[in-house]
Order: C-alpha cells, then structure tokens, then sequence
C-alpha cells in the first residue's frame, strides 16, 4: 500500500481500496452468536470484536480506532484474550466469529495493556501539549487509569522535533504514537490525502507531502488531523488571546460559506473568535495606513474607498532664510516641483489589496469579494493605505490562521486571482519598463497566460546560476534579491509587491544572475519563457526591446560586481560603505565627543537629527554614515507601499507615497532612517467647512545637507574633526604610508 | 581641538599683534611720565580692544547656539576664541599697566587669569585626551546612552547564566526547566557553584558598576577573578565564562569613558561660569571707569 499521501492520491488502487471494504461490511447480514467476558451476545457477520463489544456497551480501551475510520490494528491496546486463540488479537480489526469466546478484560489482556501503555508513555512528553490545554490526551488518561505515575523504561535518546511551520496547527512528533488517526481522517473523512507514513522502525513518523513542513505542504489547514488525533501530537495553535470586536459568527453560518465548506467543524468552534462579522457604517474609517494590525478583512456587503491619507511628497531640506543667517529647513516637496532622476513614469502605488491605487489620484473601490490586509495579517506589516466605508458594509474580520484556511480554498482562491488578474495585474505588468510600451493586445495576451504561485518564508524561488525560464512580478510579500559576495551576501534589492526579477529570463538563453528568496509569505506572478516566445513570434519588434533591456541590465550587473571586488579594505564591504556617494567621517583624535554635529542636524531638520554618533572605525577614524546603502538593505523590508528602494547608483531613497508607519525606521539596524513629521491641514470631518492641522510624518534619511556646500554637521564642528570625503579616496589613502605617519604623528 | 600645523596662520596673526601691541605699549610706557594708566587714551584703547576680544572669544556659547548660521565655520570660531583670548590677556596687561590698583579691578584680574588658565588647561586637555579615549575605550559608546548599554549587558549576562543554570530566582534545588542541553552533560554542582558566585560576585558589579567595593570594578583583580573561576569551575563553563569576562571588560571600558569624558568636559565648569562673570564685571567696570 502506498504509504505517502501524495503518493496515495495518484494511485487509484488505494482509492479503491476503502470503498471495497465499505461494500464488504454491507454485504454481510448474516447474525452469529458469541460470548464476550461471559455474555453471549449476537451481531452481524462480519461486525468486528470491538464493535461487537461497543453494542453491548463493553467498552475496549483503545489509541488508534476511531468509529469514523478505518481500524487498523496499530496500537494493540484494544488487544482481547480469545479462546483457543495462539495470540491476543487485536479487537478492532479481528471480525467476530461464530461461538467465539472472547475476554476483554482477563490478567493477561490487563498486563498487556498496561505494558504498551507504559511503554508508550515512556517516550511521551507528559503533560503533552493537549493535556496542558484540554486535560484530554487519551494516552496520559488511559495511563492515570492503569496507575502508571513513571514509567520503568528509559526516555528514547534521539528526539523526534516538533514542526511550527503551520500557522494552525502545532505539530510535535515526540508526542506521535504512530496511531495512523491523523493519516486516516486525512485520507478517507477529507479526502485531502496529505498525510503519510516516513520512516521506518525507530526512525518512523507522520509526514505531510513527500515529509515537508506542514505549513510548505499541500495541507489546507482543515483540522481534520488535528480533531482526530488522541494526543498533543497535533493541537490547535492558539493564536487567539487576542478577542476581535465584533459580532461572533456561527459555525453553521461560516460553513454555509464557499470557502469555508471544507473546514472542520471542531477547528472553527476552537477558533471561533478568529473571525468576526463586522459592520461600517458609511463614512467610518475601517483602517488607517501605517497602523499596525494582525487582521485581514473580507467585504460581504458594500463598497470601501480605499486611498493614502499622506500627501504625495518627499522630503527635502533646503535654505530657509538666506544671506547671512542662512537657515536650512525641511518641507515636503512634490513630484512637479521635483523630480528625482530615476523615477520613472511611476503609474501606480502598490497596495495591499487586489487593486492598486493610481499614482495621480490614489484612490480605489473595493466591493463585495475584495480581500484586503492580507499582508499585515500574514506577515504583521502595517496597514498600507486608509479604508472607509463608501457605503454602509458588512465585513469579515479574520485573524491569520482563518486567512490562512481559507486562502487554500481552490474557490476562494480563484476568486481572488481573478480579482487581481482584472484590477491590478495590468499595472503590475506595465510597471515593468520592458512592458511600458506594450500594446495592449500583447498585454491582454500575456495576462492569460501568467502563473500565480505561491511561496513561503525561506523558499528559494531561484538560484543564481540556475538556467532561466521565467519571469516574475510580485504580488505579495517580499523577495530577496542577492548575489554571493567575498565576506557574505551582497543584497541587490528587497522586492515587494509590484516588484520584479527575471527579465532577462525570458529570453531563455541566460542564467540566473541573482538568488531570490522568499522573506515571508510570498505570492508571484509567473511568466514562462516558452509562452512568452510565443507572444513575442507574433509582436517581433518587441524583442529587439527586449535584448536592450536585458543587456543594460546585464552591464549593470556586471560594473556593480566590479566596484564591490576593486575597494582596497573588506572590512568596510561588509557595512556597504563602498556604495555610499559620500561619507562622513569622525577623526577620533580631534574629536572632543561634544556632540555640536549632533545638535546642529537637529537644528536644521527641525529638531529631528539623522546623524548618530556612531558607527564602523578604522584606524582613528569613525565613519557616522548617514544611510550606510548597507548591502542587506533590511530598510525596505516590510514596507506596506513599497515606497524605499534602490537607485541604480544603490543609493537608498523614500518615495513621494510613503506613508510614515516607520516600518523602515524600525528595521534600519543603525537608526539611520528617521521619522519627520509636518504639519498639514486637511478638511476637519466634524466641521464641514474647516480645516484643521494635523501631523503626518514622512522618512527620511540624511542627504548630506546637498543644499549647502557642505553639510551643517562639518560646518559647525568646533574641532575639525567632522569631514565629508568621497569613500574610495579616503579608504585607498588610509591603507598608504603616508597615513601611517599621520597617525605616527598623532 | 587639536593645535597643529593649521593653527599656524593664527598663531602668526596672534604673534605679529602681540608684538605690534607690545612695541606700542613700550613706547607709550617710556614716554608716559606717570607711568601707563588704563583711563589715558592709549590705556583705553587697549581697554576697549581688550575687551572687545574677550566678547568675542565669549560669544563662541551662543555660536554654538545657532549652528545652521552660516556666520563662520565652527572651528574658524574655536580657533579664533583660543588665539584671540590669549591675545586678550596680553592687551588687558597692557591696559592695566601691569597693575591691579582696586578691589574690582583686582577681583577682575584674578577673575581673568583664573578664566585664561582654565582656558589653556582645557585646551591642553582637548588635545591630548580624545587619543587617550580612543586608545583605552575601543568600545567606546555615546556617552548618553552608557546607562542603557550597561542595562543590556546586565540582561546579557542573565541570559547567559539562565542558559545554564535556569531562572536567577528559581529555587537552587529545582532542575531549570529550559537548561541548554550540550553533547556533554554539566554537573549539577559545577552548575549550583557557578550560579553562586555569579550572583555573588558578578551580578553586582554589573547592577552598579560605579560601587568602588565591587571586586571586579578593577581590571586586573577581575582577570585574577575569572581566572580563579577557571580553576573551579568544570570545563564546560569556560565558553560562558569567557563571555562574562568579556561583559565585565566592556563595563571597564564604559567605566573609563566616564571618566576621561569628565576630564575632557569637567574643566568647563570652571571656564564658562568664571567667564561669564568676568565679562559681566568687566561691563561694570568700563561702566564705573567712564562715568565716574
């Protein structure tokens, strides 16, 4: 018998198999009589001892049937003494004979039972995880029954681990006692044949797929598994000490639902706080962007606006009052009164939602079937844009391990890439400079041809190296785009949603320049290169385009590896110091640590400084680097609307749609990255006719004050010892004899 | 700041006044019959020069107040405030005449010369002292933030002594229930020992590390200590106890840093408030000196 649940839903004997055996119990009405511990009793041929025993209320202990399963005679605690038999014979499975005389409960049934009750609670983590939440395990209740407090036989040695990858269920193998339940409910109650047997002997165990983690498996988080299991081996994670506002759904009223059908009954009543029906009247503000949330919502009824509350502007720091007392200040500047080379003909601001919200005008409708938060659910990013109910609506609010479930479901999963195939994937596509200026047939032709797949955290969507067959737009989540490095990983990019890789790819004739891995829950757009050919035979003067752009980014490619192998000290590779256009620079043995480069940053961006004190040294020197264009830029990771990246010069700049959670602050290991905030004024919703001011904070990072001749932390350092240098000179003359006599000197 | 080579167009500058200043002053001096006054004409230019550097050398407290003003480089500013001050105490000599005269104005002249002496000890400090701080503190940090780094070493140590012997106040009988396990097994003794003198010894030299008890607050009976744990303690230990040396150095250093931070500060104290008073009795007396 196959033994592996992929392997079991290819084969159509095993299929086969469990519906036989129904047919075989059905076929057989005739009665027999036996005696069980005295009582002669009379039941259907082929009723099996255990069952024959259950209908006459003599209850056999046992750890591996269930009445809805198939038995399968594993754990032997169900084991009966019968007459005349050479062996004790497992109940479950034994059929009930004619004049058979059965006892289930004689001294050597007994010592039976309570030694492989003793021995499997000599490898079992009591209390296990299920006893500790329920007080139910039924393997730590039978061995309070048979009075066994320690067991005599030593602890296995090699532990078997525990897999967390799932959001829903816990999964801990020290506490399997290879019952088969877990397997069976799988298989013949869901049909979902994603659990198997591994192993074999010492070494056996349940496993998901061909043995993957649960969460990277096909597993579709029903809880069936997890509902039939007898210990703590499989348990519901309780994600939820958190209560939800809102009104409490029905389990009923959820199964009713699509995309709900397949769940177990049991996982939804222990979760049923994970999801919540709640109701926005119009006008109400569902969520704001750049809060922090851990929820997704579903709308069942209604229409949202969805838009960004902070104005499209970056942050620039200029002269204030000019002449004598020049002053620099910080205001925010928009796109038509800067633009920043490298911007690009920027369409859309990517969101996390099936839309995205047109750059010139940032604001979408979300209706009944649009899923929104999915990101912040899944992976805890802030809330990417503002929602309020256009009209009064009803929606699902859910937690993660809801998400999750239902986010398996085929339906529901159709439903939501058909949303973004209609609404967002054209954006998407033409975001992409080589689609820019695709006719729309072509788009309209690839857009049926895309693959949306899906990764989890660690996956490995490509290797460098590898032979390059497709081409990949982000939907969800974040990639990471790095290339190996003398000392470590050189990270090109971060890549969120709207992002992509592997252009150069779809000419099917290179190789991977790059690894991508995914840093969280990612879901892609594929393009293969085979289809892609197909369309381009038919548009041909897109593939002169086409091989521009690939070489171009070839050359980038290529002069960038140069600069990061010609820089004359490693140690400074590691921080990304090469990148920099410019660094500051701290001579320690003039500087008196007095902080007046401090304070006077603080004082030209009003009172918010973005220059720490602190930093890599070399020699006597200490390099205070604004942004450091670290080569792991984890700046960008998590960034709800995409809105910090790289130029091609690598240099890190925040976009006009950042929205001000902080998230790139937060993750910046050297606080180079700071909040702003500026007062606005907008329309005061409780006093139609006003406005009133209110804050809203932008990033930003240290430009080096490009306003002045140089910046205003040089400029007012009493010591002399604060300078601007150009990194490449300083480092090459910090590795020559002549700094070595300087510093003699010193 | 550092006095080096780029001082020199100053020095030349402050050098040719001083000595233009003391030929003139020379001059007046020989030909005055009473001697040099600070009220005859001569006397109060040098008054009205004199001071008139001295404002400027105090005016470096509110530069330093708007440092985005584009009215001078900082260090153009420090320069000036050192070399012009000195300057100052020469043209003052010379206004006086070489005499103190009154109680206000020898009050003014002791004032002066406590002001130019804490001035040149605090230079003299600012140029030697940042290469001490950055030869002995390596792991130097800002000096704000010492209070809180001191916290995360504290709860460093915790950690890694928890690793070992479980929670600092669960029972000393009780098996830790989340003890690291390692390919070799620790003795519960070695275990019950270590976790003795960490709390003993090492805990409070990190919770206060200013205690002058603390055995370990100085450095060379702290290796003496580790040491003598090493001799003690079970093999398994050394990694952990390495790591704990390594916390109570960087509490040394921190310790350092404090200290010479006070030295290359303290003397501030002193300057700026004698400063201010004597440029406030030095308008008091140009007051008193014209008008009666």
């Amino acid at each position: 018998m196959c033994t592996t649940g992929a392997a079991r839903r290819a084969c159509a004997r095993c299929a086969s198999h469990f519906e036989k055996r129904k047919q075989l119990q059905q076929q057989m009405s005739d009665q027999i009589q036996l005696t069980i511990d005295g009582m002669p009793v009379a039941v259907p041929a082929g009723t099996t001892v255990f069952d024959a025993a259950r209908m006459h209320g003599i209850a056999i202990p046992t750890l591996c049937h269930q009445q809805n399963e198939t038995p399968v005679g594993v754990c032997r605690v169900c084991v009966v003494d019968i007459e005349k038999a050479r062996v004790l014979q497992a109940s479950c499975v034994r059929p009930a004979e004619n004049n058979m005389v059965v006892s289930t409960n004689s001294d050597r049934v007994r010592r039976a039972r309570h030694t492989l009750v003793e021995l499997l609670m000599a490898d079992h983590p009591s209390p296990c995880a299920r006893q500790r939440q329920s007080n139910d395990c039924e393997l730590e209740t039978m061995a309070r029954l048979e009075g066994i407090t320690q067991p005599r036989f030593a602890r296995r040695l090699s532990p078997r681990g525990q897999d967390n990858s799932s959001l829903v269920i816990a999964v801990d193998h020290e506490a399997c006692i290879l019952c088969d339940r877990c397997i069976r409910g799988c298989d013949e109650i869901r049909q979902n044949n994603v659990l198997g047997r591994r192993g074999k002997g010492f070494g056996a165990g349940v496993a998901f797929d061909y043995n993957l983690p649960m969460g990277n498996s096909s597993c579709v988080s029903c809880g069936e598994c997890m509902v039939s299991c007898p210990t703590g081996a499989l348990t519901n994670k309780s994600v939820i000490k958190t209560v939800l506002p809102g009104d409490p759904v029905k389990v009923e009223e959820l199964q009713q639902l699509a995309y709900f059908q397949k769940v177990s009954g049991t996982f939804l009543e222990l979760n049923k706080n994970a999801v919540v029906r709640r109701r926005f009247r119009k006008g109400e503000i569902v969520c704001r962007e750049g809060e922090y949330g851990s929820t997704a919502f579903y709308i069942l009824e209604g229409q949202a606006h969805v838009y960004l509350d902070t104005p499209l502007a970056h942050v620039k720091t200029g002269g204030g009052s000019t002449g004598f007392f020049s002053k620099l200040t910080s205001r925010l500047v928009g796109r038509q009164q800067e633009r920043r080379p490298e911007e690009g003909a920027r369409f859309s601001i990517p969101i996390d939602a099936s839309v995205d919200l047109p750059y010139d005008n940032p604001v979408a409708t979300l209706g009944p079937g649009d899923l929104f938060g999915e990101m912040t659910c899944m992976s805890l990013y802030p809330r990417s844009a503002t929602v309020r109910a256009a009209t009064d609506c009803v929606m699902f609010e859910m937690l993660r391990n809801v998400l999750d479930i239902i986010q398996r479901n085929k339906t529901l999963k159709a439903q939501l890439d058909a949303n973004y195939r209609k609404r967002a994937l054209d954006d998407h596509l033409r975001s992409v400079p080589m689609f820019a200026t695709m006719t729309q047939e072509f788009i309209d032709l690839l857009r049926d041809k895309v693959e949306l797949v899906r990764y989890t955290k660690g996956d490995i969507v490509c290797r460098q190296g590898d032979i390059a067959d497709s081409f990949y737009l982000v939907r969800l989540g974040f990639v990471k785009v790095s290339e190996p490095h003398p000392g470590g990983e050189l990270v090109l990019a971060y890549l969120g949603r709207g992002g992509y890789f592997g252009e150069i790819g779809l000419l099917g004739e290179g190789r991977r320049t790059a690894t991508c891995t995914a840093l969280d829950h990612v879901e892609l757009v594929r393009i293969h290169a085979d289809e892609f050919h197909q369309m381009v035979d038919r548009f041909p003067e897109i593939r002169h385009s086409l091989e521009q752009l690939a070489y171009e980014r070839q050359q980038q490619n290529r002069q960038r590896l140069e600069t990061a192998t010609s820089m004359p000290l490693d140690a400074f590779l590691t921080q990304g110091l090469m990148e920099a256009q410019s660094l500051l620079v701290l001579d320690l043995e003039r500087c008196t640590r007095c902080d007046a480069c401090v304070r006077a940053c603080a004082d030209a961006h009003d009172g918010v400084t973005r220059l720490i004190r602190e930093g890599q040294r070399f020699d006597h020197y200490l390099v205070a680097t604004s942004c450091r264009h670290c080569r792991d830029p984890l700046c960008m990771v998590g960034c709800p609307v995409g809105s910090i990246r790289r130029r091609n010069s690598l240099e890190v700049i925040i976009e006009n749609w950042c929205i001000g959670c902080g998230m790139c602050a937060k993750n910046c290991p050297y606080g180079n990255i700071t909040l702003h905030p500026f007062n606005v004024m907008e329309d005061d919703p409780m006093n139609p006719g006003h406005r009133k001011a209110v804050v809203k904070q932008k990033a930003a990072s240290c430009d080096l004050c490009t306003e002045h001749a140089e910046p205003t932390c040089v400029y007012a350092c009493p010591h002399d010892a604060a300078h601007r240098v150009e990194p490449n000179e300083f480092f090459r003359w910090l590795g020559t004899p002549l700094a070595a006599t300087e510093a003699q000197k010193h | 700041m550092r006095i080096d080579h780029t001082h020199r167009p100053w020095f030349v500058v402050t050098l040719i006044a001083a000595a233009v200043a003391t030929v003139v002053y020379i001059l007046y001096a020989v030909n005055t019959p009473t001697g040099p006054r600070g009220g005859s004409a001569l006397g109060l230019t040098f008054g009205i020069l004199g001071y008139g550097l001295m404002l400027y050398a105090g005016l470096i407290g509110a530069r330093k107040k708007v440092p985005t003003w584009r009215i001078g480089r900082g260090q153009t500013w420090m320069r000036g405030h050192i070399w012009l001050g000195t300057l100052s105490l020469l043209i003052i000599l010379f206004h006086a005449g070489f005499a103190f005269r009154g109680p206000l104005t020898t009050a003014l002249m002791i004032l002066f010369f406590l002001v130019i002496a804490s001035g040149i000890a605090g230079a003299a400090l600012q140029h030697f002292v940042p290469s001490v701080m950055t030869q002995r503190v390596p792991m130097e940090t800002i000096y704000e933030e010492i209070p809180h780094v001191r916290v995360q070493l504290c709860e460093e140590a915790d950690k890694l002594v928890a690793s070992i012997c479980g929670p600092m106040d669960a029972d000393d009988t009780e098996e830790p229930a989340a003890a690291v396990t390692t390919l070799v097994e620790i003795e519960q003794g070695d275990k019950a020992r270590f976790r003795e003198i960490y709390l003993q010894q090492v805990r409070p030299y990190l919770a206060d590390p200013e205690a002058r008890q603390a055995d370990l607050a100085d450095p060379l009976r702290s290796t003496q200590i580790f040491e003598s744990m090493r001799r003690l303690l079970g093999g398994q230990l050394h990694g952990v106890l390495d790591d704990l040396e390594n916390i109570c150095e960087e509490e040394h250093q921190l310790s350092r840093q404090i200290r010479i931070y006070r030295w290359l500060h303290g003397w501030l104290l002193i300057h700026v408030p004698l400063s201010i008073v004597l440029l406030v009795l030095g308008g008091v007396h140009a007051v008193m000196a014209l008008r009666y």
